[in-house]
């Protein structure tokens, strides 16, 4: 069984809890004392992985760190329809890989004004904030063009990737950051997208959908 | 571009009710000897430091002379005063037991006032909603009616005779059980929760919400635990409070206004509320008027 | 272009508060969504209901203040995210409370609501609107296509005044930049721009709303007069987004060159002083079960059956002919027969008959509670028992009053007791609880869309030939009723064998009468005023009565009377205990003698 290092209040966490929910893929979460523990800086833990941070999968002695390399482990050994990363499809996988790199960004702006707030990150917070909504106003627009297309995801095939994924908890935990999504409402529709995808789970901050 | 939403200037306090209280700062581990560390309590900058004897000081940052403001050490923390503190902190007598675990559960920055943390900590109604499958499930939303009283002595408010049934109540929880609960305010931004555990009849666990007031509208919330858990690891007990306390920030960073309105004809109450009614009644009787909207003195007088 | 801003003097427009403004666009409002809007400092929650009504309500739940944006729309209620609280779809009003099942108040939480107009593809509200939104006959005239809108981080002058300078090329000719920019002037916030091709002479003209969302954020809701052939629509859409991109650009660097100003507040109303004081706790403990709804379907036309199951303890048990109260959330109170068998424990069965009158009963119950629900109601009451022992049963229903004879045949059946179910019905999409009719066969008779003589005649049929330890039953309407008594009377059917269930006391009650009444054993004396019944006289002197329709009906409120003359006025007592004079319905019955004496 896949075991995460895994810390409840991390959206990097939650990317992968979140995948292999989607995937329907079981796993065990070893529980890091991240906060105030800071038990990922501790030898102990570098041993698992040398730049100590977490997520990091361990799969049958396969360990894998970094956020977005394990979406792409994961999609590419469990999914058994190839569409969550396409490697059988080389414009969309570039796509992916694109997009990938746009969480990167996500991840700096959106979710460290998330960690500046909640754990007191030492963040230039309001470079933090700006760098956020440049990049939400970029995808707005992009998820509004998608729309136009009848297109729900971030990439231009009818179903989603492993970039909707990487790019999703930064997005829907942005206000814990005080980035308001006030602005985006195409953002917002493709939230709830997510929400409805079957196998979808929630972390703490996140709220699901109705049952109806 | 900028948003109106960037650092503003933060709100010093001049209210002599909050001034004059011990406030909590960090956990006492948290503080280094060989360099000082830096944190922000009612819009003011302090610095902290333990000295050479590995006892805390804390003082403002921008005093030169770095005059040492009020200090006790208490529940694992460094409280600190920027007027005049009372000369004893509350009470908390489980501390001392040897067979408690007293863990620091962590600290989570919430953009919102101190009062409506207490308040939000104070509430059952929402563990169905918020806290789903852990303190509350549907169908078991019913509050029943329990019972508030102010403690002569102190001038502590608690409710007593609260139950609520809870799918996973605890961390030494295996089934769902009714908890009884009691809440205790014994400072205007502290709480404390008394809950029945599975592993004693007589005894309870011991949760708190200890507030640091960063600005009127933005606290440090440190949650501190008492707990008779001989089995689970400090991790598994941080995982599942934090947990909690996660899903709570998003509910409070989206009520408004952010500082908590006294007047009884802001918002609608139900029975559920008599403790947050209560809570808010106290606050004006002490006069606070930091992190609160204060009942207008023109406004017409409720009696109950 | 760097124009120095000027800002127009605040006093000379009109006050924004009273126009409408575009709050959305219809592309904003997909199924089951909830849009976080904001107007004049105002957020707002927008929803579409599935009966395509759209919502505009204060983003605010008023319990504990929590944005409502943030909580679930089902297409027809939308759920706080904090304690679940329900508010309805066009009124706003608060129809569910899930921490207090027992103690709904009689009172109306409603959310504060604002008009929403849908026009040119965009949502319109306002904080105060007079008259209607603005027509532009360019639009009116033409086939209105949005634009994508863009937020600006300026005040919707400063976007105004880059409005007037922006310019855009006409579809037919978007490579090129050579257009020719006419603008005309439609109100503060709107303007409309033409834009004429040197070459082609074709033009394109575009209409700008601006949205006034705060003091220094706008909303851009841009729509072209005639929508592009399907081919080039997306490149217009693409040279609009990107030409607004640069504006946007530029009204943000005007913008901040202002000292930034104070956000817009908008006012929250107090709540009222009934609503802001703490409700009254539930003292009366007739309501002590707890009970979830486990299943709501329609069993026949305009009435809908619920399964009922604990929350807490298994349900007592129940006679057939029992009913419960239910306690609705909308804080009334109302009886329902039992349909249950016996043994059928594990749920309470009832069927509610939405009444075309409905005093807020039966609609709440149709309209507002779900599956899921939690519900307080009272133990089962038996006011209208079975006799187990007779040779010969016979049930009649009419309309609802077949659900108390459902349980009753259900109950007669495993005892190889001969009875028959005549049920009458207007029309057989009428007839409920089919399934439990199945497994009764034979015994039921419908009786589909009788005439008031047919249902008279084969009352008459029915009730021919009275024999020993025969038994009849019935419940249904009124008039129902009273032919049944009739002809059984004539057809010399002695008082005790035939039962009668009126859900409904529909006789004038007169409580114009004063009078005494003495309490036998707690040895008191009490004066009962007009306009107060013995009930009420009862509890205010702090005597627990049981009650249950409190109309005259349920029988449950029954007191034995020793001395006096009773006044009759309930529906529920027989002719025989009318005349022996020895029990009263306190709720609606009183005394034509000055004083009664009650056995209690």
């Amino acid at each position: 069984m896949i075991k995460l290092y895994d810390y409840e209040l991390s959206a990097n966490c939650y990317k992968q809890r979140l995948m292999m929910s989607l995937l329907d893929v079981p796993y065990e979460s070893v529980p890091v004392d991240f906060f105030p523990g800071l038990q990922h800086k501790t030898d102990e833990f570098k041993k698992i992985n040398p730049l100590g941070h977490i997520p990091v999968i361990d799969d049958d002695g396969y360990v894998l760190w970094d956020a977005h390399a394990i979406l792409v482990y994961l999609a590419a050994k469990y999914d058994p329809t190839g569409q969550w990363y396409p490697t059988s499809d080389p414009a969309l996988l570039g796509e992916t890989a694109s997009w990938l790199l746009f969480a990167e960004g996500t991840t700096n702006t959106a979710s460290a004004a998330r960690l500046y707030v909640n754990l007191s990150y030492d963040f230039d917070i309001d470079a933090c904030r700006a760098g956020a909504h440049r990049l939400f106003r970029v995808l707005d627009e992009h998820l509004w063009f998608r729309e136009r297309d009848g297109r729900d995801w971030v990439c231009s095939a009818a179903h989603p990737t492993i970039a909707d994924i990487a790019i999703f908890p930064d997005v829907v935990l942005s206000e814990e950051g005080g980035v308001s999504r006030l602005d985006y409402p195409s953002l917002r529709r493709w939230t709830d997208r997510v929400k409805a995808l079957p196998g979808f789970s929630i972390m703490p901050g996140v709220f699901p959908m109705g049952t109806s | 571009m900028r948003t109106a939403l960037t650092t503003t200037v933060a709100t010093t306090c001049t209210d002599p009710i909050i001034l004059n209280q011990w406030h909590p700062l960090l956990p006492l581990d948290e503080m280094a000897t060989d360099h000082p560390g830096t944190a922000v309590l009612l819009g003011e900058r302090l610095s902290y430091q333990l000295d050479a004897n590995g006892a805390p000081a804390v003082w403002l940052t921008a005093d030169v002379d770095a005059t040492p403001l009020p200090v006790l050490v208490e529940y694992l923390y460094v409280w600190t005063c920027l007027g005049s503190p009372p000369d004893e902190l509350f009470a908390i007598p489980e501390f001392s037991e040897p067979d408690r675990r007293n863990v620091h559960g962590g600290t989570i920055g919430v953009h919102v006032s101190a009062p409506r943390a207490i308040e939000n900590f104070l509430d059952m109604g929402h563990f169905p909603y918020v806290h789903t499958d852990v303190l509350g499930v549907e169908p078991h939303t019913e509050v029943a009616e329990y019972d508030v009283h102010i403690d002569p002595e102190t001038n502590d408010v608690w409710a007593t005779d609260c139950i609520f049934y809870q799918p996973r109540a605890s961390t030494t929880s295996t089934e769902g059980q009714m908890s009884d609960y009691l809440y205790r305010v014994p400072h205007p931004y502290c709480v404390i929760l008394y809950k029945t555990t599975p592993l004693f009849e007589d005894r309870m666990d011991v949760i708190a919400l200890f507030c640091r007031p960063v600005d009127d509208d933005q606290i440090q919330a440190h949650m501190f635990l008492s707990l008779l858990d001989p089995d689970n690891s400090d991790t598994v007990i941080r995982k599942f409070q934090q947990g909690i306390f996660g899903q709570d920030k998003p509910i409070l960073e989206n009520q408004y206004p952010k500082l908590l309105p006294l007047d009884p004809r802001a918002e609608t109450p139900i029975r559920a509320d008599k403790i947050a009614i209560a809570y808010r009644r106290w606050l004006s009787d002490l006069g606070v008027t930091y992190g609160v909207i204060p009942v207008s003195p023109t406004s017409v007088s409720m009696t109950s | 272009m760097t124009n120095p801003v000027t800002l127009p003097d605040p006093v000379t427009l009109p006050d924004p508060m009273t126009l409408w403004h575009p709050v959305a666009t219809m592309l904003d409002l997909p199924h089951r969504h909830i849009f976080h809007g904001q107007l004049l400092g105002r957020e707002v929650a927008i929803w579409r209901a599935d009966d395509e009504f759209i919502n505009v309500w204060e983003n605010r739940c008023l319990h504990r203040g929590v944005r409502l944006s943030i909580g679930t729309n089902d297409g027809t209620e939308l759920t706080c995210r904090y304690h679940g609280w329900r508010y309805s779809n066009r009124s706003a009003g608060c129809t569910y409370i899930p921490a207090h099942p027992a103690d709904a108040p009689a009172r109306t939480i409603c959310n504060r609501t604002f008009a929403a107009v849908e026009q040119y593809g965009l949502v319109w509200s306002g904080e105060d609107p007079i008259g209607e939104p603005p027509t532009v006959a360019s639009l009116d005239d033409g086939t209105p296509f949005t634009l994508r809108n863009l937020p600006v981080n300026a005040p919707s002058q400063i976007v105004l005044d880059q409005l007037r300078q922006h310019r855009f090329q006409p579809v037919a000719s978007l490579d090129t930049d050579d257009a020719e920019m006419t603008a005309t002037e439609i109100n503060d916030y709107a303007l409309s721009l033409t834009s004429t091709g040197t070459n082609t002479a074709e033009s394109s003209t575009v209409v700008f709303f601006v949205q006034p969302v705060d003091s220094d954020r706008s909303v851009i809701r841009a729509v072209l007069t005639e929508a592009p052939a399907e081919v080039a629509q997306l490149a217009v859409l693409r040279h609009h987004a990107a030409a607004l991109g640069k504006l946007v650009i530029a009204a943000e660097a005007a913008a901040a060159q202002m000292p930034l100003p104070e956000p817009m507040q908008a006012t929250i109303n107090q709540v009222s002083l009934a609503l802001s004081v703490m409700p009254e706790p539930m003292l009366d403990r007739q309501a002590p079960l707890r009970v979830q709804v486990a299943r709501k379907w329609t069993t026949a036309r305009d009435i809908a059956g619920f399964e009922l199951v604990s929350v807490g303890d298994p349900l007592p048990t129940f006679q057939p002919g029992a009913h419960i109260d239910v306690h609705l959330p909308n804080g009334l109170v109302r009886q329902y027969s039992l349909t249950n068998g016996p043994g059928d424990t594990s749920r309470y069965r009832i069927g509610v008959k939405l009444e075309a009158n409905s005093t807020g009963g039966s609609q709440c119950l149709h309209d507002t509670v779900r599956e899921g629900d939690v519900l307080a109601i009272s133990e089962p009451r038996n006011n209208f028992p079975l006799r187990r022992d007779s040779l010969r049963t016979v049930l009649i229903a009419g309309g609802i009053g077949v659900t108390p004879m459902l349980a009753m045949a259900q109950a007669l059946k495993p005892m190889g007791l001969a009875f028959e179910l005549h049920y009458f019905a207007q029309a057989d999409e009428h007839l409920a609880f089919e399934e439990i009719r199945a497994g009764l066969g034979d015994a039921v008779i419908t009786h589909v869309g009788l005439s008031p003589d047919e249902t008279g005649a084969e009352l008459a049929r029915l009730l021919d030939g009275y024999g020993h330890a025969n038994q009849v039953y019935i419940c249904g309407p009124g008039p129902m009723l009273e032919a049944a008594r009739t002809i059984a009377t004539a057809a010399d059917w002695p008082d005790q064998a035939v039962h009668f269930e009126y859900f409904k006391n529909t006789t004038e009650i007169d409580d114009s009468s004063s009078f005494e009444i003495a309490l036998a054993r707690s040895a008191v004396n009490l004066q009962v005023p007009a306009g107060k019944s013995i009930l009420e006289v009862l509890r205010d002197h702090g005597i627990a009565m049981p009650s249950s329709c409190e109309q005259g009906a349920c029988g449950t409120c029954v007191v034995p009377v020793m001395e006096g003359e009773i006044e009759h006025q309930d529906v529920h007592l027989k002719q025989s205990e009318r005349d022996a004079g020895d029990k009263i319905m306190t709720c609606v019955s009183r005394a034509v003698s000055d004083r009664l004496v009650l056995d209690i």
